[in-house]
Parts: C-alpha cells; sequence; structure tokens
C-alpha cells in the first residue's frame, strides 16, 4: 500500500487535472479550468471507475458509492476537496 | 412465386446499417436488389449486437442544437428513430448522438424493405463465395437447405469484414491488437426502479467496491450502464479486451469470438448478481437479453482508389467526389478507460470520396460501411451508424448506376 499523498500537502485542482490528464482519463487542453465542467469534457462512469481505482493507489482514499455523485466529481475543485476530506 | 431472376442488379452482402440504406437505396432507383442477411432481421450492430446509440448523424459544434451532417437515408432514419422512441438527439459528454432502440429499428428496417416492391431480403442466408463469371458476380448462399448461386450486374460489401475483398483475394488491411479498437457486448437489464445519471454514477462507486473485495474480476472495469428509454429498461455495456490475451484479438477469429461471447456474459452475469445484492434498487435486477453476438468495432478493410486517413479527418479535408460527411470525431476504444476522442482541428467534418468506396481495380463493386477504404485512425470516425446510413446510401445509388451501364455519371 503507498503511503497517501497528504502526508507531504494538500491535493489541489491543478495537481487533479494534471493527473486526470496524465492517466489519460479525460482529454483536457491545458488551461482548463478548474471549475470547468468535467463531465461536459467528457468524464463518463467508465472513466470514474478507473478515477475510483488510480485515487486510491495515488493518493490512498478509498471512495465508496456514496461519494460517487457528481456534486464531489463534476470540478477538478470538487474533486480535490474530496479528496482531501477523505485523507484527512 | 416468382421465379428468381437471371441475375438481380445489385446484391447487397449484409444487412446491418450500411447494407440496409443501399438496398432501399438502389431497389428506390429501380434495381432489382436481393439484400442478403445472415440472421433473421437486419440492422446489424444496433441490433444483433445491441448498440443503442446512432453516432455521426450531427454536426460538431452547435451545443445543443444538434443539425444532421448527412440527408437523404441518415435524416430519413434519425426521423422515422425519433418518431418510434419518442427521443431526440442528446449530449454525451462532448458529442450529440440519437438514442436508438434495436427493437424499433428491426421494425423500421421491416417497414422499410416491405415498402420497396424491388428489393427481395434473404435472411438466414451467409455468402460463401463470390466469384466472376460471364460479366457477373456469382455469389453463393449458404443456409440450412444447403447452398446455391445467385448472380448480379453490382456488389456493394456492406459485410462490415469485407468477406468479398477476401473471396476475391483483393488487398484488404487490418490493424491488430492492442491497437485494434476493443468490442463491445452490449446486454439488456431489467428490474431496476428509477435509473438516472445520479443512480449510474453510485452503481460505478459499486462496482468498484465489488472488484475491490475480490467478488468482480478487473474486466468489471469496463461495464457502464445505459437507460434503453423504455420503462425500467437498461442497457449494459461491456469494453471487452478482446480476451484474456489481448495482443492475440482476432475480429475473424470465430473461436476467439467465441471467447469473447462467453467472458461478455461471465462479467455481465456476475456484475448483475452482485448488484442485485449490494445495490440499492437493484434487488429485483436481471439480465433480460443477451445480445445475438459481441459488437464488433474494427476489423478488415477494403483498400480502394483512396483511403481516407486520420489527417484527412484531423483536417476536415473535403473532395470533390465526396458522397458522405464524417462527423463523428476519431472514437478509440484501446483500453479500458472510456473512449478517446480525438476532434478535428477545427470541428467541421471531413469528406469521404467515393473512391473509399471503390476497390481498386475492380468494376461493379462498391464498398458500404466500416469496411470502407480508411486507415486505422479514419476508421475510427467513419465506422458508427450514422455515417454507415450515409456511405450505404451512396453505395446502393452507385451499384443502381453501374447496373443501369450509366457508368458516366459514376
Amino acid at each position: 500500500m503507498m503511503a497517501p499523498r497528504s502526508v507531504f500537502g494538500m491535493v489541489n485542482a491543478s495537481e487533479v487535472l494534471d493527473w486526470l490528464s496524465a492517466e489519460e482519463l479525460l482529454e483536457i487542453e491545458d488551461g482548463f479550468p478548474e471549475d470547468g465542467d468535467l463531465f461536459a469534457a467528457g468524464l463518463d462512469s467508465m472513466a470514474v471507475m478507473q478515477l475510483v481505482v488510480l485515487a486510491e493507489e495515488k493518493y490512498g482514499v478509498v471512495l465508496g458509492p456514496a461519494d460517487i455523485n457528481r456534486e464531489n466529481l463534476a470540478t477538478a475543485q470538487a474533486l480535490a476537496e474530496l479528496i482531501c476530506r477523505k485523507q484527512s | 412465386m416468382n421465379p428468381e431472376p437471371v441475375a438481380y442488379d445489385v446484391a447487397v452482402v449484409g444487412g446491418g446499417s450500411a447494407g440496409l440504406a443501399a438496398a432501399v437505396t438502389a431497389a428506390r432507383l429501380g434495381a432489382r436488389t436481393i439484400l442478403l442477411e445472415r440472421y433473421g432481421f437486419l440492422g446489424g450492430m444496433g441490433t444483433a449486437s445491441l448498440v443503442h446509440t446512432f453516432c455521426g448523424l450531427y454536426l460538431q459544434g452547435e451545443v445543443g442544437n444538434p443539425v444532421l451532417a448527412n440527408s437523404g437515408f441518415a435524416e430519413e432514419m434519425a426521423r422515422r428513430m425519433i418518431a418510434a422512441t419518442g427521443l431526440g438527439p442528446i449530449r454525451m459528454g462532448r458529442v450529440e448522438v440519437l438514442p436508438q432502440h434495436p427493437v424499433e429499428f428491426v421494425n423500421i428496417a421491416d417497414e422499410l424493405v416491405a415498402n420497396e416492391p424491388h428489393l427481395t431480403v434473404r435472411f438466414h442466408s451467409e455468402v460463401v463465395s463470390v466469384k466472376r463469371e460471364n460479366s457477373l458476380w456469382s455469389f453463393g448462399l449458404a443456409g440450412r437447405g444447403g447452398s446455391e448461386f445467385l448472380n448480379a450486374k453490382a456488389l456493394v460489401d456492406a459485410s462490415g469484414d469485407a468477406v468479398v475483398a477476401d473471396f476475391l483475394e483483393c488487398e484488404t488491411e487490418m490493424t491488430h491488437a492492442p491497437r485494434l479498437q476493443r468490442p463491445a457486448y452490449v446486454f439488456g437489464i431489467q428490474g431496476v426502479v428509477g435509473f438516472d445519471d445520479a443512480m449510474r454514477l453510485r452503481i460505478a462507486g459499486t462496482v468498484v467496491e465489488g472488484i475491490r473485495c475480490g467478488q468482480l474480476s478487473k474486466a468489471t472495469l469496463g461495464l457502464s450502464f445505459r437507460a434503453s428509454g423504455r420503462a425500467g429498461e437498461i442497457f449494459g455495456t461491456i469494453d471487452l479486451t478482446g480476451g484474456e490475451d489481448t495482443a492475440n484479438y482476432d475480429p475473424l477469429d470465430a473461436a476467439c469470438l467465441g471467447q469473447l461471447e462467453l467472458s461478455g456474459r461471465r462479467i455481465a452475469s456476475d456484475a448483475i448478481r452482485y448488484l442485485k445484492e449490494n445495490a440499492d434498487h437493484w434487488s429485483h435486477a436481471y439480465v433480460s437479453h443477451w445480445p445475438v453476438r459481441a459488437g464488433v468495432r474494427e476489423s478488415r478493410r477494403w483498400m480502394g482508389e483512396y483511403v481516407l486517413t486520420g489527417d484527412d479527418i484531423r483536417q476536415s479535408r473535403r473532395f470533390e467526389d465526396e458522397i458522405a460527411l464524417a462527423a463523428w470525431p476519431m472514437e478509440f476504444r484501446e483500453n479500458a478507460k472510456g473512449p478517446k476522442l480525438k476532434f478535428p482541428m477545427d470541428q467541421k467534418p471531413a469528406g469521404i470520396p467515393l473512391r473509399c468506396l471503390k476497390p481498386k481495380g475492380m468494376d461493379g463493386i462498391f464498398v458500404a460501411g466500416r469496411c470502407i477504404s480508411a486507415d486505422h485512425e479514419a476508421h475510427a470516425s467513419i465506422r458508427v451508424m450514422g455515417t454507415c446510413f450515409a456511405t450505404g446510401e451512396a453505395a446502393g445509388k452507385a451499384a443502381a448506376g453501374f447496373a443501369k451501364n450509366d457508368a458516366s455519371k459514376f
């Protein structure tokens, strides 16, 4: 099990965007806003499943069905907040 | 019953979206046409494989104001499907699609062919040979009653797998795994109450939990759900890896396809069993419908007078002899992280030249649908049903014209 990323500091929205992009979960151009709608940008339920798996590997957070909703996933900001909340 | 004519004007191999369009179009132009279909209904991927959206019908760009890319048969199918389902185009992420129901597709196809006196549809008939004989195309049909040979002046290969090219030993191309597009396994589900977008996301979380605790296989990560538009009915879609060993996926190998069917059913059954026990509102869920076959996205293609390329799509290239517009982005499904969409640089469609429908050095054969002449990248755009209607229509028109010996127009 990898150490949670939060040991070294909080996760921010721009880092989340880079991560989504690097993992090819979403194709977003440079300068995609931190409050931009990830679903409108193409995030679908299959990518969400990958995201949950990868979030566990990278940030050490376990996201359950109750966490997986539009409110928590619609923007990079919301997602960063969710990850931080789960880490603490 | 009328005796079979000595030779049909046009024979269409394969009754999927492209073959249906080709056959109906040729018949409407007065060509005596026969449509050869191996199953008991038409529609191909959209019926036998339960693919439930028409992609490629609409231009990209305008959000919330979808404009049809191709008039003619594609437009007619869109209109008929909207009337049948009561559902209009919807936005899915960055693209506009038209939800379609496989059962309605079968009905619409039946109606379309019943209206054409010049069209004969032969179900349960697999084309097993093609050769040139006395300036005609002679093709062998196999059914349970044995085999027979028929003739036609012009042929349309709408088989999806370029089977005619194989029989004639013509030049073809096939991208190999792992770049080859992954197949989809679509199945019907009933008994779920209140399925909506919120539930779709929650279920994604439940599936990951199932994988985490070892009750579901990792392959279940390729599974997603969508409401069918009919009360209480959902479709599950699994993006399969193409077998345990991705590198050996071959959509032309029956043994390999058989393994796909088995793994599709296994993944689906396990997932529904798990969700019944672990997801709210899924306790009465059941698999109501298996597909006739797994949905192959990509296989063998003809090499034509022109090979449409990914660069043509990216640069929205237009052609003097174009017969349709490729409005769908290049959609790659090479892994289980969801589709990767590559859009043209200025969001405009590329043209598809008639030369992509004409095999090199071969008269009287026209290609339609996903096996037209294109490279792997361009294929990722032109393979969708909305575009297949348009290339099918063009192939039907060209074949009817050829049969009438009106070669000057084509």
